[in-house]
């Protein structure tokens, strides 16, 4: 009874990290749901990639379709103008119907990105819709570095300096480190 | 100095000696060199001899023969040096300052009578010597010494007088002289080849002798034409006993060597013009055969003649006995006069083989190019030079040589890939008959498919080699004749067992038979390169290896076949089914399946067509206008199994629309559910236009017709009107007007913009602006197809391709070509999936860097910032 008992008592614990991790391959019952997914997945990437928005991108890693490393540019006539960001993105086998986990890669200063990189965006929280994708999102991100929410910062100290368009400008040059050096 | 060493050693006996004695001694010392003087210089007469008899005797007497001996020695070299040498050497300063070419006819007079003069003295010297000799001898008689010691006295004397005599001469050599000799034995041998010619193929051989030669030749001893060969004989024979004689001088002045050398390298050098003078820039014929019996008849002979002449053909007997010639078991006819060769003919004869065989291969080798350009028609210079490597193994020298020739000749920008893929073809055959296991092979293609890699339109060019035949090619590149895949098919079949491909045959009887013909690799393999079994020769198969993969050719044999098909008027299609199912053999049915498909299409088509036009038949009269469906044939496609046709918008002028849209529905009657689409802007139209002056037939496009036929209303339209009836852009139109304003039927004037020209049509030839239409015609009318063609599709392709790998680097960094293709793979795989190989991606990806988009660093792609 023992061993019956220590058996039993195992199997949460090995089901639970399943469950519970995203980046896991579906269970053998969403099979049909992870298979739609891969393939919004790669229609979507088929769609970026043929699209061409100017300063976003983003593509899968290797060999995991639910993890994509993402860019974006800062716009012109921004603070961060000519700067670029690296971003991640995680898709769940719920995806479209939950949002991805999107965060910054790369150091950036801003009000609603905090220094592990998490980003406040609606969006991306209670607002998300599965009529969103990797596209709206990316621009979603591109156009907040320009128009940040001051009034709910993640980063206080870029967003009491936001006025003063001037020294950000400087703080976000000294803090930025370039892609690909 | 000797004769104080022997004085040295008689020390203890002039001790001995008494007065009268010396006096004797001095007397006798002093007259015998004043005799020795007077009889070397042969002044004196018989009594001298006499005299200097009598000092000898007395000189011995007193055991002073050591100095008689020396002494005269001495005198004699001093005679000759200041005598015969000089003199000898006198009769060639002339000649020292002459280059080789230019000594003339003279030279052989002087030679000879240098020689005779010198024989002279010689001779009278050894005459002194042997005075000399006799004395010594007799006296040595006289006190009783047996006579064994006398005659070693002898030898002992005569070869010091040789050795003084060659020596005196070599120490006064001077330089030319050398080339004097040679030069002599060239022109001697060049004579004597020059009448033993005469001998079967002299009537030819004339022309290849040089002027002087001839004339020689004809003011020789044989200007009559009755006893002509006996004559021959003779020349021959009196030929060979004045080099004889001259060989025979030299060798008795000691310059054995020298005048073996001279006759030696005058021997190869005729031997070599020989060879070139024969085998030259003729390839056709072999010439092996008769080189070997031109060695057999002329430098043999000669050897022959002038070793039995000289007598000493035993001075070779100390080489090896066991030297075969590889002619020896079949001796020619022409050489029957000596029936056992001595071993100095034979060491003579293998050399002189093996001289002519590398000079024929490198002769050959040098020409290689021109020869493989050649072939078939240059096979017996391949056949000769098959057997001179035999003989040499000088094998790589051909595959260096070869090599540096292409790349210098064919693999550059100036040829055209059709000339290089004849010549590899050529190259193939042609050293595949050189070696047969395709090792050179191996090392000459390379060069060549690798080049042929990097162009563009190797691939297209292959199949239209491999499947066109006789003509009516799209890119009027092929050559006339049947296809190579006939002749491939043919090969096949006259060595049978041959598979084409191990992928398709390979079965265990197969196995067994290449199994069983195993041959151990020729040592020059390259053990890195895999076996023999792997490295048949196949023709096919290495032009499909260029390609990269079978696919692909038959991907681009797909789209010329679809073109083909569309261009047919009748559907006669029976030359495209034999390809197709000879391609069968070789690639496999599965691969093959969409050509046959279209093939059936054809078929289908012809049968429908007559069906439906049978069913129009029935139908009612024709009304004003309206064409009957019998100027309709049809071509029916399965779109999904055809390549990707070029679809473009056209308005068909009124009754041929009707026409069309007839039959259409007639084909949906007859094929019920089926529909028939048109796809109005293939396919080929014969019109004829009347004219008030003259009538003209084409066979055009349906663009081109539908451009025509609207003149036929009206006479002139603008650019813009005609591009919104026809349905085509403006700059579509613009190139199709040109055909007919090329053809003199319409014409253009110039409106306000380009736009607005009008075109007329030229009613009447009298006033066709003909002549300025006549530039514009250029290389314009040829180039439209309406198969988009494999480039167009790889580069649709490619593009995709392209946008994601910019996507990837820009959130990567920087990749490797590995990873770029793993990725491509995982990710590219909506329509169309990508499908390239690693090389494929490679050349696109050097594509991007040479456009700058992408920058290669470290082995790593990343983007050009």
């Amino acid at each position: 009874m023992a061993t019956v008992n220590g058996y039993t008592g195992n199997t949460p614990a090995a089901t639970t990290p399943v469950a519970t991790g995203s980046k896991q391959p579906a269970p053998p019952t969403k099979t049909v749901d992870s298979q739609s997914v891969l393939k919004r997945l790669q229609s979507e990437l088929m769609g970026l990639m043929m699209g061409g928005d100017p300063g976003i991108s983003a593509f899968p890693e290797e060999d995991n379709i639910f993890c994509w490393k993402g860019t974006i540019t800062g716009s012109k006539d921004t603070v961060f103008e000519g700067t670029e960001y690296r971003l991640s993105l995680t898709f769940s086998n719920d995806y479209p119907f939950k949002s991805p986990k999107v965060k910054f890669e790369t150091c950036c200063f801003h009000p609603n990105v905090d220094l592990y990189g998490n980003i406040c965006l609606d969006i991306l929280q209670d607002k998300w819709s599965s009529a969103y994708d990797v596209r709206t999102i990316l621009l979603s991100i591109q156009s907040l570095l320009g128009e940040p929410n001051i009034s709910s910062p993640l980063n206080n100290q870029a967003a009491q300096l936001w006025s003063n368009q001037e020294e950000y400008r400087k703080m976000v040059e000294k803090l930025y480190k370039p892609l690909n050096a | 100095m000797e004769a104080l060493g022997s004085s040295d050693c008689n020390l203890e006996i002039l001790e001995t000696l008494s007065d009268d004695a010396i006096q004797e001694i001095t007397e006798s010392y002093d007259g015998f060199f004043t005799t020795v003087e007077s009889l070397i210089s042969g002044t004196g007469d018989s009594s001298v001899e006499d005299e200097f008899v009598s000092h000898v005797y007395c000189l011995c007497k007193y055991g002073l023969d050591s100095l008689v001996r020396d002494h005269f020695l001495r005198s004699l070299e001093q005679a000759f040096e200041k005598g015969g040498a000089s003199s000898f050497w006198e009769h060639f300063d002339a000649y020292s300052e002459k280059k080789l070419t230019n000594y003339g006819e003279e030279i052989q007079v002087v030679l000879c009578k240098a020689l005779e003069e010198i024989s002279v003295e010689k001779q009278y010297h050894e005459k002194c010597l042997s005075i000399v000799v006799h004395a010594l001898q007799s006296y040595k008689e006289q006190s009783s010494v047996d006579r064994q010691t006398s005659d070693t006295e002898r030898v002992h004397l005569f070869s010091r007088f040789q050795s003084m005599l060659s020596s005196t001469l070599m120490t006064t050599l001077p330089q030319h002289f050398p080339e004097i000799l040679h030069w002599y034995f060239k022109e001697r041998l060049e004579e004597l080849s020059a009448i033993m010619d005469g001998d079967g193929i002299g009537e030819q051989e004339d022309d290849c002798m040089d002027l002087d030669e001839k004339l020689r030749y004809k003011n020789g001893e044989m200007d009559v034409d009755d006893g002509y060969s006996q004559g021959k004989r003779l020349g021959h024979d009196k030929l060979v006993k004045n080099i004889g004689k001259v060989v025979r001088d030299l060798r008795s002045i000691g310059f054995t060597s020298m005048a073996e050398n001279a006759y030696a390298s005058a021997i190869f050098l005729l031997l070599k013009a020989k060879v070139h003078d024969l085998a030259g820039d003729e390839y056709r014929t072999s010439v092996l055969e008769s080189i070997k019996e031109w060695i057999q008849t002329v430098p043999l002979q000669f050897l022959n003649a002038l070793l039995s002449y000289l007598g000493d053909s035993v001075s070779y007997s100390t080489t090896s006995s066991d030297l075969t010639s590889p002619l020896a078991c079949c001796p020619s006819p022409s050489f029957s006069k000596v029936v056992t060769p001595s071993e100095g003919i034979v060491r003579w004869k293998l050399r002189l083989e093996y001289f002519a065989y590398e000079t024929l291969q490198d002769l050959r080798i040098a020409k290689l190019f021109e020869i493989i350009v050649d072939y078939p028609e240059s096979s017996p210079a391949i056949e000769d030079l098959k057997q001179c490597l035999e003989y040499t193994g000088q094998h790589s020298k051909l595959v260096e040589s070869f090599i540096t020739s292409l790349k210098y000749r064919l693999l550059t920008a100036g040829a055209s890939t059709n000339d290089i893929l004849h010549q590899y073809v050529s190259t193939i055959k042609a050293l595949r008959a050189i070696d047969p296991a395709g090792v050179f092979l191996e090392a000459v293609g390379e060069p060549i498919r690798d080049y042929l890699r990097g162009r563009k339109d190797t691939i297209k060019c292959i199949v239209t080699m491999l499947t066109d035949g006789s003509g009516g090619n799209a890119n009027g590149s092929g050559n006339p004749g049947d296809s190579l895949l006939e002749e491939l098919m043919r090969d096949e079949e006259n060595q049978e067992n041959v598979g084409f491909d191990d992928d398709f045959h390979t079965d265990d009887k197969q196995a067994w038979l290449n199994a069983s013909r195993w041959e151990p690799d020729p040592v020059e393999a390259d053990p890195l390169k895999g076996s023999l079994s792997q490295r048949k020769v196949d023709i096919l198969g290495m032009l499909v290896d260029i390609i990269g993969s079978k696919e692909q050719l038959v991907n681009e044999y797909r789209v010329m076949l679809a073109e083909k098909l569309l261009n047919k008027t009748d559907y006669d299609i029976d030359t495209e089914i034999r390809t197709v199912e000879l391609l069968k053999i070789h690639f496999g049915e599965a691969s093959m399946q969409r050509c046959e498909i279209m093939l059936n299409d054809l078929i289908d088509s012809k049968r429908v067509n007559t069906n439906i036009k049978k069913a129009s038949q029935t139908g009612s009269e024709l009304r004003e206008n309206e064409l009957s469906v019998d100027t309709l044939t049809s071509t029916i496609l399965s779109t999904n199994f055809w390549p990707p046709i070029q679809d473009e918008p056209l308005e068909l002028p009124g009754p041929i629309d009707k026409l069309l849209s007839d039959y259409a529905n007639r084909y949906h009657e007859i094929k019920t559910p089926r529909k028939l689409l048109w796809k109005k802007n293939l396919g080929t139209v014969k019109l004829e236009l009347q004219f008030e002056d003259r009538a003209l037939q084409f066979t055009v496009s349906p663009t081109h017709a539908a451009i025509i036929m609207q003149f036929q209303e009206k006479k002139s339209w603008t650019y813009k009107d005609l591009s919104a009836v026809i349905g085509i852009p403006i700059d579509a139109l613009n190139r199709r007007v040109n055909f007919w304003i090329s053809k003199g039927v319409l014409r253009e004037s110039t409106g306000a913009n380009s736009n607005s020209n009008v075109l007329t049509l030229v009613e009447s030839i009298t006033d066709s602006g003909k002549n300025e239409g006549e530039e514009l015609l250029t290389g314009e009318e040829e180039s439209e197809t309406s198969i988009a063609s494999v480039e167009d599709q790889l580069r649709k392709e490619m593009t995709i391709y392209e946008k994601f790998i910019m996507g990837m680097l820009t959130n990567f960094g920087s990749m490797a070509l590995e990873r770029i293709h793993n990725t491509l793979k995982m990710f590219c795989v909506a329509d169309p999936s990508y499908d390239k190989s690693l090389q494929q991606l490679q050349s696109f990806l050097s594509g991007l860097v040479s456009e700058e988009k992408l920058e290669f660093r470290d082995g790593m792609y990343l983007l050009k910032k």
